[in-house]
């Protein structure tokens, strides 16, 4: 699978120098049909391996096939465009749809997108998997972001991209919000959802500085959500980047609230990437005795810089002109990350306690460095390896009880078209 | 002001002064209050069958234990009605105890109109020297509503080895391999070798201390004790059993159960069913804790070796001359100690213990909201009750007496 998928990506660079023809089957970047200047076509593939090893052990499988996914993403006139998008299993059979949507984007000020795609919250989760800076994701993108649903939003930008916004109205809560746990039958609506989410971006600092200056770049946003979330053991919950719960679902009952601040930099070679995530569910009616609790809260954030070291400039897409089929290095680029993401309840009333229930929720969170390499040794490939360490607040729920800290390598040889 | 303070100390002083022995205290019949979720309950109660686990809050006698959890208990008592509870102190605060007790058991009395089967036979037990759990009886609410009446039962643990076992030069004897005998539905056993691969010995022998040791450290000497019953002629038999399992102890609790006719025990219609088996700590030796007696008081002619050939290591015991006359002697010391008239009593022990106890329960019995029999039926469980100690006593001393090879004292054997 690895080798046939490395032949396709040198084969795609050689047929990309061999491109000529604009209509019909053409590499333009990528595998493309064109059928003139009012559609094409874009064939997109996305497949990862991981390997991976943990200190302590912690029964995790050696390899994991994490991406697999095959799309179609096109241009219908100048008005709409749209994407296709479907994951595959190891054994090579369908699983999930992932992005299903058609833009109507006419006026850049007001577009409107329509379909399942992600919800307008969290920087890091709106960008793709295979376009993120570090194997992972943050937990707080992972654990607090709602990503995929179907819904609608309205979106645009103004002052050449300096403010950019979108606000949209959702199904449920997301594939990361949805429910897991079996529900209660008490006769009332069970559905979680809808949910209602917006957010905006703005390069703050552009006005104020001239055309060159590196701040230039800094871009700064908010995001908000707001659901209907139905009782039960409904919480969002804390998982380790290897599907350990350190912080398993409590009852909740009202609305679950997002609110999230970004900030994206990426001056020159480097970049600089934070956010701070909070959610808050209600908890109406779940005390003993049927009494309201404070909301529970997930709270999280990091921090992250890259440096390309081979001098490629991160802001745009990372140039292969130095491939290493070109006799270059391609481009090589260190990063390191701090994140952190912790469970509790907004009262701190008497003393803390695990059950699912508590007034005072006993806290627990997952404080993470991610140490890294991204090698990019040509065009759509990209060999990634990455150094964790995990260091869990409360000794009880960890992946291994009793201890804390956790030590965790992991490369990844992805290809991408 | 300082009388209020002196009233808070003294209340205080009270509050920390209650025991265990309190909760257990056969006189009295308590009050327990469960706080939980009305969804959490309404689910345990549809869900009765499974063992999942809901918070709660539960309050005796003034002092509130917060952060327990509760969940389903039982076999064939197992109702979605009036639910047995096991109730963990330790579920969501590690190390959390009440009363020092990390858990008891609220038996919901559902297969016994009588209320005091097992409590009266547990109390007969350890009046025997039995090992056996301490019980009592209370009023539960949950949510401030009458649930019914219930026995509360010690659990067997480690708290409840040490009050057992005792210490030895300052060990507390409560370090030793303990498991709960699990009835196979459909696969009665009767000590019958099952081979040597200890999976067959896991289902039976549910571990309850030193679950994280090897299968061979848990179930090892449990498959050498059985094999050994099995291959061992019976001459050679004492030699190889006595280091492994305390006979005399055995001996008593077996004839505890049969004077008290149990159904459902070592020698139960259907196998062997309702004990906990605990390997002395630092030691081969194995011992019987009794659990679960409300099959007792089955009938007044109960055989005194009812099924005792059908069960290998029972009928190998018996085989055995001395252990044969060991049997029988501690059997007629049961009846004897069952018959004593005590000080200030007009009746034997068993009687006066069943009526006093069928007396502590009466009004809540009949005040029982969930309760799945009709007071009439209770009233008849009580007269039955009453009927059984003094002819079923004279009938195991006759047959013992027979038995030993004595001559039987005068109306003793009709």
């Amino acid at each position: 699978m690895i080798g046939l998928t490395l032949l396709v990506a040198c084969g795609a660079e050689q047929a990309h120098a061999q491109s000529t023809d604009k209509r019909g089957f053409v590499w333009n970047d990528r595998p493309s049909i064109v059928f003139g200047e009012d559609l094409h076509v874009d064939l997109r593939a996305r497949a990862a391996f991981d390997w991976r090893g943990f200190d302590p052990d912690v029964d995790e499988d050696l390899y994991d096939l994490n991406v697999l996914r095959v799309g179609l993403k096109g241009e219908l006139t100048r008005h709409f465009d749209f994407e296709i998008e479907r994951e595959l299993d190891s054994d090579g059979e369908w699983t999930d749809w992932k992005d299903v949507y058609l833009n109507w984007d006419t006026f850049d000020a007001a577009s409107v997108r329509g379909g399942r795609f992600k919800m307008p919250f969290g920087f890091e989760q709106n960008l793709s998997r295979t376009d993120l800076d570090f194997i992972y994701r943050s937990r707080i993108s992972t654990q607090l972001t709602p990503a995929r649903d179907r819904g609608v939003t309205v979106y645009g930008r103004a002052l050449d991209r300096a403010l950019t916004y979108e606000i949209g109205y959702f199904d449920t809560d997301g594939d990361l919000g949805k429910l897991e746990e079996p529900q209660f039958d008490t006769g009332e609506e069970t559905r979680l959802g809808p949910t209602y989410a917006a957010r905006v971006t703005g390069a703050v600092l552009r006005p104020l500085v001239g055309p060159d200056a590196a701040l230039r770049s800094v871009r700064v946003g908010a995001a908000y959500t707001n659901g209907r979330l139905p009782e039960g053991l409904n919480s969002l919950r804390g998982e380790s980047p290897y599907g350990f719960d350190y912080f398993e679902p409590v009852y909740v009952k009202g609305r679950r609230q997002r609110l999230g601040f970004e900030l994206d930099w990426t001056p020159g070679p480097t970049s600089v990437r934070a956010e701070w995530i909070q959610t808050r569910e209600d908890r109406l009616g779940q005390g003993l005795g049927d009494r309201d609790l404070s909301d529970v809260l997930g709270t999280g954030w990091y921090v992250s810089g890259t440096w390309i070291v081979t001098g490629q400039d991160k802001d745009q897409n990372i140039s292969m002109r130095r491939a290493v089929i070109r006799g270059g290095p391609g481009a090589i680029e260190l990063g390191v990350r701090y994140d952190v993401l912790g469970f509790g309840s907004a009262s701190k009333d008497g003393p803390p306690e695990r059950n699912p229930r508590a007034e005072h929720i006993l806290e627990n969170s997952d404080r993470i460095w991610t140490a890294g390499v991204n090698w990019y040794p040509m065009e759509h490939v990209k060999v990634v390896a990455n150094a964790i360490h995990e260091d869990f607040e409360d000794s009880q729920r960890t992946p291994k009880a009793g201890e804390t800290s956790f030590w965790s390598g992991v490369m990844r040889l992805q290809i991408v078209f | 002001m300082a009388l209020s303070m002196l009233c808070l100390a003294a209340g205080g002083i009270g509050l920390q002064a209650q025991s265990s022995d309190d909760l257990f205290n056969p006189a009295a019949l308590q009050r327990i209050d469960l706080l939980v979720n009305s969804q959490d309950w309404e689910k345990l109660k549809q869900d009765f069958q499974e063992n999942t686990y809901y918070p709660a809050d539960l309050t005796w006698s003034g002092q509130t234990v917060r952060n327990a959890g509760i969940r389903s208990r039982g076999l064939g008592s197992r109702s979605g009605t009036k639910p047995g509870l096991r109730v963990d102190f330790d579920r969501y605060a590690t190390d959390q105890t009440f009363l020092s007790l990390k858990s008891l058991v609220l038996d919901n009395l559902v297969q016994d109109a009588s209320g005091v089967r097992e409590s009266v036979t547990m109390r007969m037990f350890a009046r025997l020297g039995v090992p056996a759990p301490r019980e009592s009886f209370a009023r539960v609410f949950v949510n401030n509503q009458l649930i019914g009446l219930y026995a509360v039962v010690e659990s067997v643990d480690k708290d409840m080895l040490a009050r057992t076992f005792g210490s030895v030069d300052g060990n507390v004897q409560n370090d030793g391999f303990l498991f709960e005998y699990n009835y196979l539905q459909g696969s009665p056993w009767r000590f019958e070798y099952l081979g040597a691969d200890l999976d067959a010995y896991e289902p039976r022998f549910d571990p309850k201390t030193k679950e994280d040791k090897s299968a061979s450290d848990k179930w090892g000497p449990i498959e050498e004790l059985v094999r050994l019953v099995n291959e061992t002629p019976g001459a050679s038999l004492p030699a190889v059993l006595e280091p492994r399992l305390d006979v005399t102890a055995f001996l008593r609790y077996t004839a505890a159960q049969n004077l008290v006719a149990q159904e459902d025990g070592f020698t139960g219609y259907d196998g062997m069913n309702n004990f906990y088996f605990y390997r002395l700590e630092d030691s081969p030796q194995h011992v019987f804790i009794a659990w679960d007696e409300d099959n007792a008081f089955a009938r007044q002619d109960f055989g005194i070796t009812t099924r005792h050939d059908e069960n290998v290591l029972m009928r190998k015991i018996m085989e055995w001359p001395d252990y044969r006359a060991r049997y029988f002697t501690a059997l007629q010391e049961s009846a004897n100690s069952a018959g004593q008239v005590e000080e200030g009593q007009s009746e034997g022990w068993l009687q006066a213990e069943m009526r006093r106890q069928l007396d502590l329960i009466g009004d809540a019995m009949r005040e029982d909201p969930s309760k799945p029999y009709t007071n009439d039926d209770h009233a008849a469980a009580r007269a039955a009750m009453l009927d059984f100690p003094n002819p079923r006593v004279n009938y195991v001393l006759c047959e013992t007496t027979k038995a030993l090879g004595q001559a039987p004292a005068p109306g003793v054997c009709p």
